[in-house]
């Protein structure tokens, strides 16, 4: 079938003791670019009588290197082709310019019977050449060994249906547009080459730009189908299925088959970097190392929840289930995290960096897998990683404890790719919401929810810029849970952005009890989200029956559930506060007449207020995340003296600083615009204006200079 | 300045065998869950307390259901409760998976019954409402919890008071004895004694409470403290212009 756009050909050729003549036919009339065998075919090609001379077919291979560019046979690998097929010949691909082609075609027999090449062909675009051609199309040495006589004789069902896939397949490859192609064989160099620059710019741009083209609601091609244009490179392909099931997942609906396949291509992936002997000699961008431990999670994650809905389970999806268990199992999942980091010792790498040593004492202490920056990638990405998993599990304590090493600034170099970045802060942040550290977590999202703003202008095109934005929404809706519960005026900028958007909800929350919709609505919109560590019992059907009737909850209800209990432990909370609020001293019967409240709960509720006031935050140099000390959370502090309510409240003096260095900064504006003006040319009309303009601005700047250096001292 | 949690993530009690599972991988591993339960049991016995081994108990539990011991869990629950106003209580039950009703075991699981009443009662610490809490506890209700489980948690109840000294010594400068009586579920004679081991003195009916960071208050105006990063533009921007 010869692809309209391509010229790209691709047939079937019996091969049995022919691979010599087509190659020799081929290249007596058309110079062959590359012949590629597969070391997984040479055996295939001895199944055959009168098997071809591997040493022949190669020297025609070296020959063609001087050769002019024409045609590219492959050989595909055995996967390609149904492993009990009789027929099972050595598929080749002819990828022959139109010179070619007239000269291959003579050379072709297809294999498949009439009424199964009708019935597959039918659905394709039938190619008219390829008709004319496959009449009466024989090799002229396949009836004189009589093979194919007996080889069809023993043709059975499967062996059709075999056949027929192939066929599909060839159908398939036919179909892919010539760019794609052309790409696909640009990025294995690249990969090849490790060449990080032109695979970043594959990865990042070119993969992206063609899946929006062609590939916007269907998948990419199969790896199969691809793996005559890598040489069937088997790494390459495992990479490529990385991002094939990641497209599938993040654009289409994954199947079952899908979520199978992803996940044993994860495992192929991590077994070949961790298995092998020694380091493996990959290079890949640290944004797609990032991506494919985040996907991996995230693969992880959205199989659990699609897992735990047993009753939309087709039979077929529940007898995959029952027999799959191990299938993205959490103990798999930490499996791999902790190896990666065990690997490549990054805590190691991380405590030498912070004690200062030296390159060399660095690559002694992390080992032959550490030195390499794949390695030490995957293993900082793990830690984040398993932060990750263990905040979607529900271990807030273990999922600090993973990141006890790790110094949260944006000074540190795994802080170049923007999602991951992002995603740490985001996943401590919530950590800390559910130790009841609300400070920390303010902490953590203002600080990254600043950097973010920094980084808009040049994020906006980047592909990931859409998820760093919602996950930077979901940390505003958190911040201002953690803001009405501990209010702090860590930073003004990002509490005024809180305030526009949320502004509604922001007042709900403070209204005490009727408030609770108002968090759990927000919660429940930012909160990560959360599995169950076990599958249903899909091995048993009664247990599994037992399970449906059970009614088992979503485990984000749990958390839900645990979050409110801590808001509503505090409701009474800002109430009391506002009428402390206008007391210096106060009697504790006279404000529980105010409230209309028992006088008696009305001071067990001071002391919720109170122990609400106090909380455990990281205060500087903490070493671990969950190390830090008891701090006053609000500016009201009060005491209760028998039944005498004392009132007092720490006010913030009025803020100079911002007001000087902005100024400053504008008064040096105009001074270098004066400075760097020209002279005014002195002429009657113009220089009274050019004088007058700037004069009133100028003129404070000294002043404000003078103010702005002394505030700093 | 030692950290406040510093006890809270490896209390000095904690045996070394326990700091390696706890802080290695190994805490996977499911064979070691006799050894965690060993030493819960232990911290039952000894009024010790260590969060994060327990932590690892039910990690191991939400891993391999076939572990699952509602005894141990309810255990680390009461052990829990006299941690308020520490989250422990909360971060127990986030690990707990639902499940369907175990099939496998003796006798019927009693945590599904206990867990609700359990939550209130961590809920009615937590919002200082002590008096409440010891109705409910000594109430015909939450017989099974104090016959099966907490009777055998050493101390429980005065773990439970010491929650209440935590709260009180923050609010309160002095407080009258029948207050805190009710506050300790004490008789109000029994007070004097109890006070006394903390160094409050019972004055006329009136218990005073010394001094600490959180029953002393003072206003207070929080200065602008300008850090020299704030400047480095002005000032580098300055010293290029010169």
């Amino acid at each position: 079938m010869v692809d309209r756009n391509t010229g790209l050909y691709s047939c079937d050729i019996l091969t049995h003791g022919c691979s010599t003549n087509l190659v020799s036919s081929l290249s007596a009339t058309t110079p062959i670019l590359e012949l590629v065998v597969h070391p997984s075919r040479k055996g295939a090609l001895q199944e055959f009588e009168g098997p071809p001379n591997m040493d022949l077919i190669l020297s025609y291979y070296r020959k063609s290197q001087i050769s002019r560019l024409h045609q590219r046979v492959c050989i595909l690998p055995k996967a390609f082709l149904h492993p009990s097929s009789v027929l099972s010949r050595p598929h080749r691909l002819v990828q022959a310019g139109k010179k070619a082609k007239s000269i291959t075609d003579k050379h072709i027999y297809t294999i498949t019977m009439a009424q199964q090449r009708m019935a597959l062909w039918a659905a394709e675009e039938i190619d008219e050449d390829l008709h004319d051609v496959d009449v009466n199309l024989a090799l002229g040495n396949y009836g004189q060994n009589g093979l194919y006589d007996d080889a069809q004789s023993r043709i059975s069902e499967a062996t059709l249906l075999a056949v027929q896939q192939q066929m599909v397949q060839q159908a398939a490859f036919a179909q892919i547009p010539d760019v794609v192609k052309r790409f696909i064989v640009h990025f294995h160099n690249a990969v090849l080459e490790k060449n990080l620059a032109e695979i970043t710019v594959a990865y990042e741009s070119g993969w992206n730009k063609l899946t929006e083209k062609y590939y916007a609601k269907t998948e990419w091609p199969e790896a199969e189908i691809i793996a005559p244009l890598v040489n069937d490179d088997q790494l390459f392909l495992i990479l490529y299925r990385e991002l094939y099931y990641r497209h599938v997942y993040s654009r289409l609906q994954p199947n079952i088959d899908d979520r199978f396949h992803s996940y044993e291509n994860s495992c192929e992936l991590f077994n070949y970097l961790l298995n092998s002997e020694g380091p493996v000699p990959l290079e890949l961008p640290e944004q797609w190392l990032w991506d494919i431990v985040d996907e991996f999670i995230y693969q992880f994650q959205s199989f659990c929840v699609w897992r735990a809905k047993v009753k939309t389970k087709s039979d077929e999806e529940l007898a995959m289930l029952s027999d799959g268990a191990q299938v993205w199992s959490a103990y798999s999942v930490l499996n791999v995290l902790y190896s990666l980091i065990q690997k490549s010792r990054i805590n190691d790498y991380i405590l030498a960096q912070q004690e200062g040593k030296s390159e060399e004492e660095i690559a002694e202490i992390v080992g032959e897998y550490g030195v390499r920056p794949l390695y030490r990638m995957l293993g900082y990405f793990s830690l984040v990683g398993l932060l990750r998993v263990h905040v979607l599990l529900g271990d807030f304590t273990l999922a600090l404890k993973v990141m006890e090493n790790v110094e949260l600034n944006q000074k540190t170099p795994f802080t170049r790719v923007t999602a991951c970045h992002v995603a740490t802060y985001y996943y401590v942040g919530f950590c800390y919401i559910m130790l009841r550290r609300y400070p920390d977590a303010i902490r953590a999202f203002v600080s990254i929810l600043n950097f973010i703003l920094r980084m808009r202008q040049y994020h906006t095109r980047s592909y990931q810029y859409d998820q760093i934005n919602k996950t930077a929404d979901r940390m505003y809706a958190l911040f201002a849970i953690c803001n009405t519960l501990s209010p702090s005026r860590l930073d003004d900028n990002i509490a005024n952005i809180v305030k526009d958007r949320y502004s509604e909800q922001i007042g709900k929350m403070s209204r005490g009890e009727e408030g609770l919709a108002a968090f759990e609505e927000l919660f429940q919109y930012a909160c990560p989200k959360f599995i169950a560590a076990n599958a249903p019992p899909y091995e048993d059907p009664d247990l599994l029956a037992a399970y449906v009737d059970a009614q088992i909850g979503e485990p984000s209800t749990r958390h839900l559930a645990l979050f409110l209990a801590d808001v509503r432990a505090q409701t009474a909370a800002p109430t009391l506060r506002s009428f402390l609020k206008l007391y210096a001293s106060l009697d504790a019967a006279k404000l529980a007449g105010f409230l209309d409240a028992d006088e008696e709960e009305m001071v067990q509720q001071l002391m919720a207020a109170k122990a609400a006031s106090r909380c455990v935050s990281r205060v500087g140099s903490e070493k671990g995340m969950l190390e830090g000390q008891m701090i006053s959370t609000s500016d009201l502090d009060f005491v209760v003296n028998e039944n005498m309510v004392h009132i007092c409240e720490s006010t913030v003096g009025r803020r100079f600083a911002g007001w000087f260095i902005r100024n400053t900064e504008h008064a040096q504006r105009v001074y270098d615009g004066l400075h760097g003006a020209p002279l005014p040319v002195p002429k009657k009309a113009a220089a009274p204006d050019a004088a007058a303009a700037p004069a009133p601005e100028a003129k404070p700047a000294p002043a404000a200079k003078k103010v702005a250096w002394g505030a700093k001292a | 300045m030692s950290s406040a949690t510093s006890e809270w993530v490896t209390p000095p009690t904690r045996p070394e065998l326990i700091e390696n599972l706890v802080s290695g991988v190994d805490r996977y591993n499911p064979s070691n869950v006799s050894i965690l339960e060993d030493y819960l049991y232990h911290q039952i016995r000894s009024q010790e307390y260590d969060c994060l081994a327990n932590l690892a108990i039910l990690k191991l539990y939400q891993f391999n259901g076939d572990l699952y011991n509602p005894d141990v869990v309810i255990n680390i629950l009461v052990k829990a409760l006299t941690s308020v106003p520490f989250p422990d209580f909360n971060l127990s039950v986030a690990l707990l998976d639902d499940r369907p009703p175990a099939a496998n075991l003796d006798e019927p699981d009693p945590l599904p019954a206990l867990l609700p009443r359990l939550t209130v009662l961590h809920s009615l610490l937590q919002q200082c409402r002590f008096p409440v809490f010891w109705e409910l506890y000594r109430s015909d209700d939450l017989e099974s919890l104090r016959d099966n489980y907490t009777v055998e948690v050493v101390g429980f109840e005065d773990a439970i008071r010491e929650v209440v000294v935590r709260a009180v010594k923050a609010t309160f400068q002095r407080i009258r004895v029948a207050r805190l009586a009710s506050y300790l579920s004490l008789d109000e004679s029994e007070v004097p004694a109890y006070v006394e081991k903390l160094g409050w003195k019972v004055d006329s009916g009136v218990v005073e409470i010394p001094p600490n960071p959180d029953n002393q208050i003072e206003s207070s105006v929080v200065q602008e403290n300008i850090k020299l990063p704030q400047l480095t533009k002005v000032i580098s921007h300055a010293i290029s212009a010169a």
